[in-house]
Parts: C-alpha cells; structure tokens; sequence
C-alpha cells in the first residue's frame, strides 16, 4: 500500500549541507548531497531514488545503505523515519554467476 | 470539494509522465494521479528498447518520429541523462527459420520506409565481435538503440513537476464521470477531480477506471521477467534481441547488462497484485543469453524482477479520443513496447488534449476499432 | 523438483532448533545455509551464555552450536553447507545455489530462520578501510583466527559491542575506548565490567565525529553529545587507531519473507505466536522475526517447528500445545528483568529488590567501590574463603547458584534475583562458582589479617596464561593499578570449561579493590 504523497508540497529551497560529500550508498559510490538533492527534484520513495540514483542497486542490494536512504529521505521531507517505506527485495539474494543460475540440478 | 484544472492524467508511468511534461511545456495546469509511484509499472520494469524495427507498420510511424525527432535532444531538454543510445539492434538468428522469421519482418518494414536490412554471420561479427559463433545471421537497423527506461520516466515527471505539474502519488482513481454529456471528474479513494479533458494512461488497470463510462479496451495482463547483472567492462552499445524473442536487451550506461525474457508459460502464472517472478525463468533466460554470449557466463546476476504487459488484443496500443465519451483521450495497450515510442505518445497526447493538430495520424490506434473476424 | 515436509533456511540456532523439533516429531527436514560451517551466530560466541540450565546457561555458544548440529544429525535432519538459497518462489519452492548450479526444491513448509546483518552509522571517513561491523570482526576472529585489527575503537555498548570489545582484548588487539551516544551503558553491567577492569575507558554520551586516514583508518575523533544530539565545542578526543568496530544494532535479513508475500512490520516479518507469517507454511524464527539472542531464538525456532510438525498431522494438539507451553515459558523467563522487551525505553534506578542500581555502573561501565556493599552477592568477612557476586543488575541467569555444592549462593525460583551469599557459609573456595559465571562477576576472598594480606581469587580467560609466582599489576574495577602483586595459585579444570582461576596476593586493604591481573611484561604483549 502506498502512503498517499502529494509531490507538489514545498520543501523549500535545497541548502548545501556539510556533509553534503559523504558517500552513503558504497556499492555505488551515491553521496547524500546527491540523495537530498534528488528529493527536491520530486524523489519522495525509497525507490524512486534507487532508480534515479542506482542507490541499492549494487552487489549488496541495499543491504548496507537501506535505512541510510531512508534517514536522509525522511529528514528531507521533514516526516518520520518510519514513514519511508523499506526497499522492495528479489531473487537472486545474494549475487549469482550466469552460468551457474542457468545449470538447473537435481537434487543429488 | 472538487479540485479543478485543465487536464487529468491517471497513470504516472512514462506515458502519464511524458504527457504531463508535454503539456506543461504549454503552459497548460494539468495534474497527475497515480495510485503507487511514479514509474510503478511497466515503465520501470521493462528493457529500454527504443526500436522501430519489429514493430507493427501502424505503430511503426510513431516509432520513427521518435527516433529522428524526439530521442536525440530528450537528454538535453529534460535536463538529465536518460541514456539513450542510437547505436542499432541486432535481432539474431541461428536457423534457417529464425532467418525466414526475421526476413518476414524486415520486408514489412522497409515496405514502410525503415532502413533495416538482413547481414551475414560475418557482418554481425563485426558489428558485435562478443556474439557466439553460432549466430548465423541477423536484422540489422542502425537507427534503433536503447535508454534507461527508470531514468527517462523520472526525467519526465522531474521536468514536468518543475514545470508545474501537480503529481499526487499513493491515490487510486475509482471513477470517471460525465457532467452534461462531457468526461469531466474523477472520483478517487481521497478526493474529486475536475478537468476539461481526462487522459487515462493506466496500463492495464486503465479497464477498472473506465469500465465506469462503459469502456473496455481488449487487453490480458501477461507477465515477463527480467535481470540484471553487476558492471561489466565495456562491451557494445546495440540493443540485443533474438527472432523468436526469447531475451532481449543491452549493456547499460552503468555496464550492467539488462535483459528481458520469458519461460514460455508465463502467461499462466497465478494472478497476485503484484508481478512476481517464477523459479523457472531466470534460468531459461540465463540459458538463451549464454546461447548468444558465452562471454557473459560468469557475469553475476544481482536482481531479477517481473512486470506485467498490458497485451492488447491486436498488439498495439489504444492511443485515442472517445467519440461517444466527450473530453476522455485513453491511452493503454502497449502491449510491452511503449517506451519506444512515448515521448512521441506524450507529444501527441498533449497535441490531443488541447485539440491540436496531431502530428502523426493515428487513426489505426483508435478505440473502436476491434471488430469481429467474420 | 524435490519435495521436503519441512525446509529450513538457516542453520543457526533458531533453524537447527526448529529441524530437530520437527525432525523429532518425524517430519521429513531439510536445513540450508550458505555458510561452510553451521551455527550462524553460536560459533563466533565464545562467551558462557547467560539464563538457566535449561537455556544452556554457561555453555559457550559454540559448544552450544555443537550440541545442536550432533541432536539435528541424530535425528536424521539433513543439513547442507555451502547452499544459498537465492529465491524463494509461489508454492513455498525455493532455488538453492549450490556449487556451479542451482537445485530448486519445495516445502510442505518453509521455516525462514535468516537471522539478521548490521546497522551502519555514517560519518566522515566511515568508508575507509578498518571500518567494520563487530559482527564481522567476531567472525575474523572467532571463525577465521585472524586479528581484525591492531589498535580498536568500539562504538556502541549494546551486548554486542561489549561482548565483542571482550573478545577483541582476548584475541590480543588494544581496545582503545568504547563509545556510545546513549547516557547509559546499553548491555549487561556485567559485560561491561569484564572490560573496564582491564583498563578500556568508556565514553558514553559521545560518538565518532571523524575517521581520517590515508587510505585506511589512521586515526578517530570522538566528541561529547548535548542534550540536542549536537557536538559539544572543545570536547573532542582522538584516538590513533587502525580499526573502529561499529556495533550498533542489527536488522532481519527478512528478504525472503518479504518476498514470498508475508505481511510485515517495518522490516519484520508479522508472525503469529508460533511464528507463522501471514502465508500459511511459511514460518520465520531467531533474529530474522525480531533482534533478541542465540537463546531466545533456540526457543522460538523449537515453537515454529513444533507447529509445522503439528500442522502436518505429526503431533496430536496435546502434544504440541505442551512443547509449546514449555518453550513459552522458557522465553518468557529468558525475556524477565532489566533488560527485557517490557522494560526497553524505562529508566531503571532500583533492581527489584529495591537495591540501588550502580550509576557508575551504567554510565562508566563499572562498579564504584562504596555502591558494592548494599547488594546480597557481597558479604564481607574476616574469617576464611569466601565469595563476592558483583552482580548488581536484575537478568535471568542462576549458574552460579547450581554451581555451590555447599548451598553458599542462592537466586531462587525467579532467575532474575541478585544472587545471596548467604550469612553462615561453608565456602571451600572450590572455585567453580567463579568459573560457572558467564559474567565473569564472582571472586573468592580470603582476608590474612595477621599478615596484612588478602587473596583474591578472579576468573582469567586470556592467553598465555601466567604462571604461579609471576609478578604483575592489580588493577580495580574501573581499570586503574592499585598495587603491585603476584601469582599464588592458577587452576584450571575441564569442569571450569576454560575459564580459569587466577589467584593474586595483595594487601589486605586492597581485598574489595583488585579486581585483574595485568602482567608485567616487556614488551607489552600480552598474548599469543
């Protein structure tokens, strides 16, 4: 269920932060100036910033930045932590090799 | 109380989005409403294709246009990197009938004036030294290419919200009502809406909305799936597909390579709310692409995912005013190629919904066009 | 593709606890990890668990883990290493990723037992090198031998930071400091005080500023909080490090249940009181359902595999309603006293017993000398041997009481109680309660006064282990030398399970003040 979202409320103008340099998502090497900035272009969804900026997509899928994201979201839109959803999870859970998810064994 | 503007659009995908952004560039007030996220469905699931060749000769125009008119500034006049590559599709074969099949389709559209042409084992070989030595032959159209399909979504809901559009997320629109013989609100789970016109681009579920005005559009829901890998170094720029469509695909900006593909029984998967992924099909897809590229067989796999396609019944989409519902403009059905074409179909839209001159005819696109076999 | 009546992912306790229940009722179980060795968290816990002797209370964990693979082998629980399984599809099947392949299979029911992977804190240079999970540096350590580090700064004084800042000093690496942005001691005061007797400060009420180095951790500023979360100007310390551990919380690897469709809760799959999620079969247990300890999971994947054994017609509602039971009140005494679920977020001041709780103790990590005397576990003497529990927290834990063949300590019904000395005891100074106290707060005094002198004896767990006559420091409670001293006696027994029985000689006035032995060593080294 999606919380409903008005994208027209005004967060004021984007203010540089101090920290503004710090990577957040290592994987891909996304800083939170880069996040922040991205909530002020309209990114309110902890996937829609994973698909505007590649957060969560790398090897560890969101495993280390997940509430991260979700913390720097929730302080832009000034709301609750615990109003930014949790990223959506998928198969593979951890990374596999083509050649591997394509050789189906039976059990042995 | 009832919110007014110019234009309603259901549906925040790449269509609702790009129709948005066109519109605004008018100046006119329109407001967006989607019931999950912006880009929920297919227009974040899909695999970035930007092709003409393949296409069915009454899509094909709006393909083109696209191509020659639209894609190669977008970057540019929406402000950001949507990815997109002019750098030509490869559809491979490797049997006399994939040979036939793909020969079938390149005849069609050269008929209609598409400079695709049929290459040797050798031509693909220089064009994509990585393919396997099986590919005996391919379609060749040098003006197709890929985007990000997710970049491109939300460059038009960013430029068109920056524009002025209001986009209002997590609100599921329920009804559309006629006042005085004119489509003009929208009841949805929140609020009502009123607009002069009302631009329903809600994929499949545009059936729910506008079985209120007696519509229906011929469409099943069929699921596809999708991977994705980590970076790999660079390889080639094409977009990739086969001529029995069995994956389909290209490397990314990021090097990551995305493909699509299916089972074959997708179709007949169970119906949840959401598109879930099958056990078997990652692995059949894994199979097909190490067919073309034993180059990609250690590559890792870092996600998969599924959408659904709105599947028309003739294949193609429902790009249309409604006579007999005066002010409603429906467009769904694409029928799993829509991001090719839709800064072309939110150009149109916009040309529709101010009662413009359209650009392209598309009157092989309309409503009512379904008829019977006999 | 190959059926089970019950998969299990995840061979920790939680998952091998469900297998064996299930397996024991007679369903057919298969267990999953990815891991070559199973036990998830039991064998990085080379610590003696805490509760009672039902909950394996002073059992080192990895001994538990042990316990657990040899019962689940037993009752025919087939267990596969080295198997991930990377999806989990309609139909309860799952792909498991095996070698160069992938084998897909299909429960009857699927108990997700994933457990759960570690919060990360941002701050600048928190990406360098040398930055790690403590987690991660339990497993270098205690799975892989390998020192994670030279000289550590720990941030966070949860059970998890203290336990790991132990285990650092342990595997021989300088803790440099513990930290924490809470005005209080997160953990058991126990665990804490393991630490601070060594010497290793605490700084509550601070956090890591910055980590700066070239390429690697170099070096960590710390700084106090105001009561807005902001630095306090000028009270910055820093501290030449090449490691910082961050233990500061965990969350469930809940993508399987959040995948199969169950309903949750934030990150936590939403279970009923068997642990069943909102799609029938599939069950999820341990940390994966909700952060809690190895303990409470055995306990929780016993329940979850006692109903799918139940559900699938093995055990007859009586049966299973009385394994449950057993395990609920098991869980429920495990989640009794100061730290339980119940109490989070409330400021304690007093234990049950209306005792003072030690403030020194909760926001600097150790007992303060004039705040011992009012607890039941210190009965100073004058005569003979004799016990001191320096336990002054309410948590459910009662070895110590079992351990005293001669009835010197007592807690009671409720595990929770401070432990007694009683008045009149025969204490013979056997040392297996110090040895039984998975806090480490026992210690056996006898007072010399004609000679000025005390004894005090006090569990030892590093290595090498000193010898009798060796000359070294004692150190107090709070870390600090209170003289010099020498070894009278060192044992060593299988009964006391590694936990060794240091006995120094100090003046008699420093009986109630020497707390550890530091050896006097050249180099400094102090271990293998």
């Amino acid at each position: 269920m999606h919380k409903r979202l008005d994208r027209s409320i005004d967060l004021g103008p984007y203010v540089a932060g101090p920290d503004d340099d710090m990577i957040i998502c290592r994987c891909e090497e996304i800083t939170k100036g880069e996040i922040r900035k991205a909530v002020h272009e309209g990114m309110f969804t902890t996937t829609e910033i994973r698909r505007f900026l590649r957060t969560g997509m790398g090897l560890c899928q969101g495993q280390t930045c997940g509430n991260l994201v979700r913390r720097i979201v929730a302080t832009e839109l000034g709301v609750s932590v615990g109003e930014i959803e949790y990223a959506v999870a998928r198969a593979p859970f951890r990374p596999i090799a083509m050649k591997t998810l394509a050789n189906e064994v039976e059990e042995g | 109380m009832t919110n007014k503007t110019d234009v309603l659009i259901v549906g925040g995908g790449v269509i609702g989005c790009a129709a948005a952004y066109y519109l605004s560039k008018k100046g006119v007030a329109v407001t967006v409403l989607e019931k999950a996220q912006i880009g929920e469905g297919g227009s974040s699931r899909n695999g970035g294709g930007v092709r003409q060749s393949g296409r069915d000769p009454r899509e094909l125009p709006l393909a083109m246009y696209g191509i020659e008119h639209l894609w190669p500034t977008l970057s540019e006049e929406l402000g950001m990197d949507v990815e997109y590559y002019k750098k030509g599709n490869l559809r491979l074969a490797k049997t006399e009938k994939h040979l036939e099949i793909l020969q079938g389709l390149t005849d069609r559209a050269v008929a209609k004036g598409l400079g695709v042409k049929m290459i040797d084992a050798n031509e693909v070989k220089a064009i994509n030294p990585y393919l396997s030595d099986e590919v005996i032959g391919a379609s060749w159209c040098p003006t197709d290419g890929h985007a990000n399909p997710m970049l491109t979504t939300l460059a038009y809901y960013r430029k068109a919200r920056e524009l002025g559009a209001k986009f209002i997320t997590g609100e599921t629109v329920k009804t559309i009502k006629k006042v005085k013989g004119q489509a003009r609100l929208l009841t949805t789970d929140f609020a009502e809406y009123e607009a002069n016109t009302i631009i329903v681009a809600a994929g499949f579920e545009s059936n729910d909305i506008l079985g209120s005005v007696g519509l229906h559009v011929p469409m099943n829901r069929v699921l596809l799936e999708a991977l994705v890998t980590e970076a790999q170094p660079k390889m080639f720029e094409q977009m990739l597909g086969t001529a029995e469509a069995d994956f389909y695909g290209h490397q990314s900006t990021h090097g990551s390579f995305v493909f699509g593909g299916s089972s074959g029984i997708d179709a007949y998967t169970s119906d949840y709310d959401t598109p879930i992924t099958q056990g078997m099909t990652a692995p059949s897809i894994c199979r097909g692409i190490m067919g073309y590229f034993p180059d990609l067989a250690d590559a890792k796999i870092v996600r998969t995912w599924a959408g659904w396609i709105d599947e028309c019944a003739d294949h193609i989409p429902v790009i249309s005013k409604v006579d007999e519902v005066p002010g409603l403009i429906v467009a769904c059905g694409f029928s799993g190629h829509g991001f090719g074409i839709s800064p072309t179909v939110g150009t149109l839209l916009a040309e529709m919904a101010m009662d413009e001159p359209l650009t392209l005819d598309l009157s092989e696109l309309r409503y009512d066009r379904f008829k019977a076999k006999i | 593709m190959k059926r089970y009546e019950l998969i299990v992912i995840g061979a920790g306790p939680a998952g091998l606890s469900a297998a064996i229940e299930a397996a024991r009722a007679g369903m057919q179980t298969i267990v999953f990890d990815e891991n070559a060795k199973p036990g998830g968290q039991l064998f990085k816990q080379i610590h003696k668990f805490f509760g009672s002797k039902e909950h394996k209370a002073k059992i080192r964990g990895y001994d538990i883990g042990d316990d657990l693979l040899r019962e689940a082998e037993a009752l025919g629980v087939k267990v596969v290493l080295n198997a991930t399984v990377v999806g989990i599809y309609e139909g309860k099947e799952i792909t498991v990723m095996i070698g160069d392949g992938i084998t897909h299979y299909k429960g009857d029911a699927v108990i997700v037992a994933t457990g759960a992977s570690e919060n990360m804190v941002t701050f600048p240079g928190w990406t360098l090198p040398g930055v790690i999970g403590a987690g991660a540096a339990q497993t270098m350590m205690n799975l892989h031998g390998i020192k994670p580090g030279h000289r550590v700064l720990m941030l966070g004084t949860g059970n998890v930071g203290l336990v790991v800042s132990y285990q650092l000093l342990q595997a021989g690496c300088e803790v440099v400091c513990l930290v924490d942005a809470a005005k209080r001691v997160g953990g058991y005061g126990v665990h804490a005080s393991k630490v601070t007797r060594t010497g290793v400060p605490f700084y509550l009420g601070h956090t890591i500023k910055a980590i700066e180095g070239d390429g690697k951790v170099e070096k960590v500023t710390i700084a106090a909080l105001d009561d807005t979360w902001a630095f306090i100007e000028g009270s910055d310390m820093t501290f030449e490090v090449d490691t910082v551990c961050l233990a500061v919380g965990l969350s469930p690897m809940s993508q399987l249940t959040k995948t199969a469709g169950c309903d949750m809760m934030a990150n936590v799959p939403v279970t009923n009181g068997y642990g069943e999620t909102s799609v029938p079969g599939i069950y999820a247990a341990g940390d994966v359902s909700g952060i809690e300890e190895a303990s409470s999971a055995m306990i929780e994947g016993r329940i979850a595999g006692a109903d799918a054994a139940y559900q699938a017609g093995y055990l007859t509602e009586v049966a299973f309603k009385t394994i449950v039971e057993a395990n609920e009140a098991s869980l429920d005494q495990l989640r009794q006293g100061m730290f339980g679920p119940d109490e989070r977020g409330k400021v304690q001041t007093t234990t049950d017993e209306g005792i003072a709780l030690s403030t020194t103790l909760l926001e600097k990590g150790y007992l303060a000398e004039n705040e011992i005397g009012y607890f039941p576990g210190v009965e100073t003497r004058q005569k003979g041997i004799y016990p001191v529990i320096e336990c002054t927290q309410n948590i459910p834990c009662n070895p110590c009481q079992d351990a005293c063949v001669k009835g010197c300590i007592s807690i009671g019904d409720k595990i929770t109680s401070l432990p007694v000395v009683g008045e009149n005891i025969d204490c013979t100074g056997c040392g297996l309660c110090v040895a039984s106290c998975s806090g480490q707060s026992i210690f056996l005094i006898e007072e010399k006064a004609e000679e000025n002198i005390a004894y005090v004896s006090m569990p030892y767990e590093f290595l090498p282990l000193p010898e009798r006559g060796d000359r070294g420091l004692a150190l107090n409670r709070s870390g600090e030398v209170v003289c010099e001293t020498e070894i009278i006696k060192l044992r060593s027994s299988k009964a006391m399970d590694k936990t060794n029985i240091l006995t120094i000689k100090v003046p008699l006035d420093m009986a109630m003040k020497a707390r550890f032995f530091k050896p006097l060593t050249e180099g400094g080294a102090k271990n293998a």
